[in-house]
């Protein structure tokens, strides 16, 4: 063999192997793992940042869910935005998708145009353009007003504020329309022509075969679309001013969460909301793949 | 005969629907990309015309905005821009390189304890930042480095984008193990194998990571929020962030200049990169 003793240990495969994970070991442990434990510490104190964490047991756990209204008010806030966009958004997703999937003529330009939005969505221009176009004066009531239709002023009446930002999730939904282009190529199209062979309309094609061979799709997009909606900030902090107002309607968890860390520098009380967040995710995560054997089919 | 008649018709009823969701998509996609437009057209607007009309295009066409949103804070938005444009880059090479290093480590070499490290990582694919996110800000504080920009850069050096590392290590373990084993006949170390051999070949997967990492961090606003006090500092999100609360409703066309401003990377990488990007979501479903 020609691996001899000669190689120095950094050469052998264990020694590089080690070393090559050395940066993400370090990574691991100060920033996952570490910060993971310590906060699950925090969330059992009472913390300012100045002076030592005071430990309180699970007052912080006893407290949100009992005395504190804001806290109940953006878990409301943020699963109603989860419940109301998340499907509007993967519904969309999925018939703009079959519309572009029928070997339709400008198919990449189509696909780009979906998909901007998608991919500029993240940025604050995009939150304050959103607060402009639905302000008293905006875009939109100047549109609706051509139809006689007065509208309210969206941003700034509790009732309606946080359905601008459903619209504004809605409107992103490029991005789970591309992870269903690429499911839908993946069904083939003998089994459409055995179909059509057999007389089956174009809705009952689309039930009882784009949707159950695509299961595994809508499966995997309404996982990532859903815990990214738990996730939202920056639109909620622009639109709102970071103050999650008018009247908390757009209090979402994290704005929540980030009002408390780092607004009032309540350090333990913000960390055992993030662990709730945690729970919560995990939980959903949880029942979605226990739920999904009698839903998501994987068979060929 | 009939056949025929029949056949005639199946073909002008489809090219009526053809149409009709020509018709459709058309609609729905200038109603989707009507905002941006809009947008664009008021930043060249004079500034009394902003909201007074719902046209695309100005009657009169005006750099002003631009002159004095670049202008409109104390500090000028030149130097936001380029905070956001160091910050990228530094978390473009660390995340490539970290990543990279520890998915070659995951996909080609063989150690003690390799699957248990990998399912480690595969976990913190799951986490929530914000669990992270407090001890994070309680450690880079006692470190100093509030006020810098290490907070924002250096968790990229340390492969925190467990995400990125798994992408490349699918990558990887596509490349033919004989190019290693070839390689390692020669005398190569693993270092050489993974600087000459992999990373040539992986240009396509070392592309992804680079473009979304930019824009993921050019776009990003609770990192700097959390840890840039000064505006010297002060990032591009962050500066229009503060254009807002200061100029409150006064300046609209200057916030829309540089809301378009800040929008032109993003899009120059989708122009650039469209395939690369599109592709990157279609197999991995990445968001944004």
């Amino acid at each position: 063999m020609v691996r001899g003793k000669a190689r120095p240990w950094y050469a052998s495969a264990e020694g590089a192997g080690y070393l090559f994970l050395l940066p993400w070991g370090i990574g691991f442990l100060c920033l996952s793992l570490g910060p993971i434990l310590w906060s699950l510490y925090l969330s059992f104190t009472d913390f300012d940042l100045l002076t030592a964490p005071d430990w309180v047991g699970t007052a912080n756990y006893v407290r949100m869910f009992t005395a504190d209204a804001k806290f109940m008010t953006s878990v409301r806030v943020t699963f109603v935005y989860v419940l109301f966009s998340v499907p509007l958004k993967l519904v969309f997703a999925l018939v703009v998708a079959i519309l572009l999937n029928r070997g339709i003529r400008g198919l990449p330009l189509y696909r780009a145009l979906f998909y901007l939005p998608s991919l500029l969505g993240a940025s604050v221009a995009i939150a304050i353009l959103w607060r402009q176009l639905f302000a008293g004066n905006g875009l939109v009531n100047q549109f609706l007003a051509q139809f006689g239709i007065e509208g309210p002023s969206w941003i700034s009446n509790p009732n309606y504020s946080l359905w601008t930002l459903i619209v504004l999730a809605v409107w992103q939904f490029g991005s789970p329309m591309i992870v269903f282009l690429a499911g839908l190529r993946q069904i083939p199209a003998d089994v459409y022509e055995a179909a059509q062979i057999d007389g089956a309309s174009r809705w009952r094609q689309f039930v009882r075969i784009t949707v159950p061979l695509l299961t595994p799709v809508i499966f995997f997009n309404a996982i990532i679309q859903t815990i990214d909606a738990f996730k939202t900030f920056t639109p909620a902090f622009i639109i709102s001013n970071g103050s999650g107002g008018p009247v908390n309607s757009l209090l979402f968890y994290t704005l929540y969460l980030y009002q408390e860390a780092f607004g009032y520098f309540r350090m333990g009380y913000a960390s055992a909301l993030a662990w709730v967040l945690l729970i919560i995710i995990a939980l959903f995560t949880a029942f979605a793949f226990l739920t999904s054997r009698y839903w998501v089919h994987y068979d060929e | 005969m009939t056949n025929n008649a029949t056949l005639s018709e199946a073909t002008t009823r489809s090219r009526l629907v053809g149409i009709l969701v020509h018709v459709l998509l058309i609609g729905a996609s200038i109603a989707m990309i009507y905002p941006l437009l809009w947008m664009l057209s008021a930043s060249f607007r004079p500034e009394n015309e902003i909201f007074s009309s719902a046209s695309l295009i100005p009657s009169s066409f005006s750099l002003r905005s631009y002159i004095e949103g670049w202008n409109g804070l104390p500090v000028s938005f030149g130097r936001f821009f380029s905070n956001s444009f160091l910050v990228a880059i530094l978390c473009v090479i660390g995340n490539v390189f970290s990543c990279s290093l520890a998915a070659f480590a995951f996909a080609r070499l063989d150690f003690r304890g390799r699957r248990v490290f990998f399912a480690l990582m595969l976990m913190t694919l799951m986490l929530p930042y914000h669990v992270t996110l407090i001890p994070q800000y309680v450690l880079f504080r006692g470190l100093g480095w509030v006020n810098t920009f290490l907070p924002l850069v250096v968790p990229k050096f340390l492969a925190v984008d467990a995400f990125f590392i798994f992408l490349m290590v699918q990558f990887f373990r596509g490349i033919p193990k004989e190019l290693d084993e070839a390689a390692m006949m020669d005398g190569c170390s693993p270092w050489r194998i993974y600087w000459k051999v992999i990373m040539p070949l992986s240009m396509p997967v070392l592309a992804t990571a680079s473009i979304f990492t930019f824009i993921w961090t050019w776009d990003d606003f609770l990192g700097p929020l959390i840890y840039l006090n000064d505006m010297e500092q002060y990032t591009a999100m962050l500066g229009l962030r503060t254009f807002v609360d200061s100029t409150g409703v006064s300046n609209f066309g200057g916030l829309f200049a540089m809301s378009v401003l800040s929008l032109v990377p993003v899009f120059g990488f989708f122009l650039v990169f469209q395939k690369l990007l599109i592709e990157g979501i279609a197999t991995t479903g990445m968001k944004r």
